[in-house]
């Protein structure tokens, strides 16, 4: 589903964000990429979604080069991805059917498909009935949930997670956690940078550990350490 | 498809309202910008009227009494061959009466009362008279020679009723031209900045547009739409304000005494729609370009 083969990603001359990076994820997989702050954790995500090119390898979605995707292409890239941010990344002139409903319109998306679409993904993460609410109307783990709802209301082949519990207390965090898992159980490859050495303990699932912008360690069911 | 339409209207409409002071700003420099280009084409027309007597370097017109016998005529015709050191004989040109009668529609055009009075019968004819020499001294003592010959009503020369006003236009010309292209500049660049503004606004929203996989098309189009309907709404604003500069200058005018003149200096409706319609095409360019330039170059936000 998602190949890296020797990717170096850097910024400027100086700073090299991601060095010689190689790394297969297969459908259906949960990956947890951990390390320290500037480890080279976001920057990968970026170049899966194509926010960021790489200076040299070759990054693979779904079969396809995505570094030789014309520009014009890179939306339909992205509407196989879902994604997921520290900070949410809401709307907050938008309610919480709004917010969701966004993401679908913006795509052209009919309005019965919305109408449709939209309450199934909120009753999946818990939100039904709070769909007139606005986002800071409601708790950061709430928040979080609509922007899962948001990532996953158009089915994507992959959800992309950057710190998704980073703002959270444990618990809410939990249920944010169990809740991409979920997500991940209905076929979703999910890719979820993190430092949070709990939820990565808990999980089990592949750890992918980046230091200074190199992998170091690539394990299955593994831990944080 | 639909869903598309009403989104960008919806997106373009609210948008519109929350920068209520920069649109404004730009409406306003805009219809000022575009008055002034409808002004300055209106001022040409009415200048036209007036001076379409000495169109073609004309400098002199022998007029020949309506009564006159053709044998006179002809004896004035050959009586200004004769000049041909001074005269240009090449670019003489005869008016008879009914061609003089059409010319004199439009010098008349806002004089009904001396034109009701004039018919293509009881009007002069007219020689129109291109001079060879720079030096009005020659050209006015021939006038004197025609104006002794028989069947000569009156000779006008240019030098003593329009060489001011000729000038004069060629100036309000120039410099209306500078004056406008500068302010159609400024509203291009004020579009560009509220459409700007309005993109930065809304940084956020375009963030995640990219990132759900809305196309560049799709997040550009409100805010071009935006920037067109700014364009527009200046140019209607300018079209109603040019109609009623016109309408008080018609109306002025038409109070003038007859024969000044100054009366010519109207024009025909058709041509005012014609540049009303022109300014429209104008401001929507101008929108366009402004929006254009900002959409494409701030879409990385």
């Amino acid at each position: 589903m998602i190949r890296l083969e020797n990717v170096t990603k850097q910024y400027g001359t100086e700073t090299v964000a991601v060095r010689d990076v190689s790394f297969d994820v297969t459908k259906g997989d949960f990956v947890f990429l951990v390390g320290p702050s500037g480890s080279g954790k976001s920057t990968i995500l970026r170049l899966i979604n194509r926010q960021e090119r790489p200076e040299r390898g070759e990054v693979w979605v779904a079969g396809r080069n995505i570094n030789e995707l014309a520009d014009s292409r890179v939306p339909h890239l992205r509407r196989t991805m879902g994604n997921v941010f520290q900070d949410y990344k809401l709307l907050l002139n938008k309610t919480v059917f709004e917010n969701v409903a966004f993401a679908l319109e913006v795509i052209g998306k009919p309005r019965h498909v919305i109408s449709r679409q939209v309450p199934l993904v909120l009753e999946l993460v818990g939100l039904a009935g709070k769909e007139d609410r606005f986002p800071n109307q409601l708790s950061g783990g709430e928040q979080q949930r609509v922007s899962i709802a948001r990532a996953f209301v158009n089915r994507p082949l992959i959800l992309l997670a950057d710190e998704p519990t980073g703002n959270l207390d444990p618990a809410t965090g939990e249920g944010i956690m169990a809740l991409l898992d979920e997500i991940n159980r209905t076929g979703t490859t999910v890719v979820m940078a993190t430092h949070d050495h709990r939820v990565v303990n808990a999980m089990r699932r592949r750890v992918i550990q980046l230091d200074r912008g190199v992998v170091v360690r690539d394990q299955e069911r593994g831990v944080y350490e | 498809m639909i869903a598309r339409i009403t989104y960008a209207l919806r997106e373009t409409w609210a948008s519109f309202r929350r920068n209520l002071t920069l649109t404004a700003a730009a409406v306003l420099t805009s219809a000022i910008a575009l008055l002034l280009v409808g002004t300055t084409l209106l001022i040409q027309r009415a200048f036209e009227n007036l001076l379409v007597q000495w169109r073609g370097d004309v400098e002199m017109i022998v007029f020949v009494r309506s009564d006159a016998s053709p044998d006179q005529i002809a004896f004035v015709d050959s009586s200004i061959r004769q000049a041909d050191t001074i005269v240009d004989v090449e670019k003489l040109q005869y008016l008879d009466k009914t061609q003089t009668y059409e010319e004199a529609k439009r010098i008349f055009i806002g004089d009904p009362v001396t034109l009701s009075l004039l018919t293509p019968e009881n009007i002069p004819s007219q020689f129109k008279v291109v001079p060879l020499t720079e030096d009005p001294a020659l050209v006015r003592s021939l006038s004197e020679q025609f104006r002794s010959l028989p069947g000569v009503e009156d000779v006008a020369l240019a030098e003593d009723e329009f060489q001011v006003i000729s000038t004069l236009s060629q100036f309000i010309r120039v410099v209306t031209l500078v004056m406008s292209i500068v302010l159609l500049i400024v509203a291009v660049g004020l579009i560009w900045n509220t459409i700007r503004t309005a993109m930065f606004a809304r940084r956020r929203e375009i963030e995640v547009m990219k990132l759900v996989g809305a196309t560049n098309w799709f997040i550009r189009i409100p805010f071009m739409l935006e920037g067109l309907l700014q364009g527009l709404l200046g140019a209607l604003a300018a079209c109603g304000g040019l109609w009623v500069l016109n309408s008080a200058w018609t109306n002025g005018v038409a109070g003038f005494k007859p024969g000044t003149g100054i009366s010519s200096l109207i024009v025909p409706s058709g041509f005012l729609s014609g540049v009303m319609l022109s300014m429209l095409i104008l401001g929507a360019i101008v929108g366009a370009v402004g929006s254009a330039i900002a959409a494409s170059r701030f879409l990385d936000v």
